[in-house]
């Protein structure tokens, strides 16, 4: 329930369509409950899974690209057509060893794509 | 609604709409004189429409569409409505400011293309990753552009923020997409654009023979719905239904999946042709938004666990068959009585 009326209180709010008394559509802004409800579960599994992957992260167990491309909505997919890499190359660099040996050039692509600095793409934010 | 002055010293007038594309094509026509509201718009330019896409995916859920494609609602009711415009993508980020500017200079107001995820004043609930989200940009600041983002409110952009919404490096890129009217028909053909807004709406709906659009999509997908729990689990399936659930109610449909406002032009059409058959039909599509509703609300229950006898997926697949059925006796009546009807 709190996490419902956060993310609802949050922000500027959205128009629905309803029936008046007359019949007539008008625009009010109360969202439905349904909506908060299924809005609520999305965003706490997504944030669920960010934070996982950056324990994943820090324990040496995922590389910090896993990490960008999650919180950016993203897929390997998505970002190797982004950065211009190849998607298995992309997939690869998943791995920290081998993430951690990249040349600079090939992390310039990836923060170009990812939009974030190339220190903060280097490491997880640590909370 | 609030007033506001345009480039050029025109007051343009802000009024909260329930989506974006619609919101923006009524706003720029309004702005040029032509007083259309947005349900008006929606059925004009065909907005309504069903597709389920299991292959492209957002945010890891399926992409269920209750409308036609980005872009097309402004192109077919500009194109209706005999107006003038232009419609233009860049390559080059530079080039779309620099000529985003220019066309701010010469008095006009810009409808364009962002993407959602990356527009610096949207909260964490509408941040998907989606390319298609409309804005109107009235005119050009100290610290960037004054922005009417018709399903949000008035508000202010940076330059920068802007420009990283129109260009986003990837599949995703809205490349700029941008568009204006060049000059508008002051007495539009009203009755003949909403025949064939209404005509086109049929075809999509009843006509595809592809089984994941119109009302067969509608039934694959509510099959795929009661299957889905022994398929998937019940915390995966329940994930899927919450993202179709945002599909209908949340993506500014303006509550289920864009039929209340569907419901709402009919209504209006019906005054404009004084059809008493019109007017039956829009207590119709208003009797199919509240089925929507009810799925929906199904839908939420089996997320919650509330009332497990009688919310269950079976329960919900057979709500949007029941969707189904009607619509496509809509479409077929809706046909029939487009017939009769005269310019």
């Amino acid at each position: 329930m709190e996490l419902e009326d956060e993310l609802f209180n949050d922000g500027l709010p959205k128009a629905y369509y309803k029936q008046n008394d007359k019949g007539q559509y008008v625009l009010e802004t109360n969202a439905p409950w349904a909506e908060k409800v299924s809005v609520a579960l999305l965003i706490s599994g997504n944030r669920a899974n960010l934070e996982e992957i950056r324990k994943a992260v820090i324990a040496g167990q995922k590389s910090p690209l896993c990490y960008y491309i999650e919180m950016r909505q993203l897929t390997p997919k998505m970002l190797a057509k982004a950065a211009g890499i190849a998607v298995f190359r992309v997939k690869r660099h998943l791995r920290p060893e081998i993430f951690a040996k990249l040349k600079p050039s090939v992390l310039n692509r990836y923060t170009k794509a990812l939009r974030v600095t190339l220190e903060e793409l280097k490491t997880v934010p640590n909370i | 609604m609030t007033t506001e002055l345009a480039a050029n010293g025109k007051p343009f007038v802000h009024q909260q709409a329930a989506h974006c594309e619609t919101g923006v094509t009524s706003a720029l026509f309004r702005h040029q004189g032509v007083d259309i509201s947005e349900p008006m718009i929606f059925g004009i330019g065909s907005g309504i429409f069903f597709g389920y896409l299991p292959f492209i995916k957002l945010s890891h859920l399926p992409i269920t569409a209750f409308r036609s494609k980005p872009g097309s609602v402004f192109r077919k009711a500009a194109k209706r409505l005999g107006a003038d415009f232009v419609i233009k993508t860049f390559r080059n980020p530079q080039q779309g400011m620099d000529e985003l500017r220019q066309l701010l200079k010469t008095g006009k107001i810009v409808g364009l293309a962002t993407n959602l995820y990356w527009l610096p004043y949207v909260s964490e609930r509408h941040r998907h990753n989606f390319s298609g989200h409309n804005i109107i940009v009235l005119r050009e600041t100290e610290s960037g552009f004054r922005i009417c983002d018709p399903t949000f409110a008035m508000v202010d952009c940076t330059a920068d923020g802007l420009q990283q919404a129109r260009f986003v490096p990837g599949p995703l890129n809205p490349r700029g997409y941008m568009y204006y009217t060049k000059s508008i028909n002051p007495h539009p053909d009203l009755r003949g654009a909403c025949i064939k807004g209404m005509k086109d709406s049929c075809n999509a709906m009843l006509k595809i023979p592809l089984p994941i659009f119109g009302v067969r999509g509608i039934r694959f997908l509510a099959k795929k719905v009661v299957k889905s729990p022994d398929k998937l689990g019940f915390q995966e399936a329940c994930r899927n239904l919450a993202g179709l659930v945002r599909w209908v109610e949340e993506t500014g449909t303006g509550g289920a999946g864009f039929r209340y406002m569907y419901a709402a032009f009919i209504h209006e059409a019906a005054e404009l042709f004084g059809s008493a058959e019109l007017a039956n039909l829009a207590e119709e599509m208003d009797a199919i938004g509240n089925n929507w509703r009810e799925f929906s609300v199904i839908s939420a229950r089996i997320i919650k666990k509330r009332g497990k006898e009688e919310a269950t997926f079976a329960k919900a697949g057979e709500a949007m068959l029941n969707c189904a059925n009607r619509e496509e006796a809509f479409f077929n009546n809706l046909q029939k009585v487009i017939r009769k009807i005269k310019t």
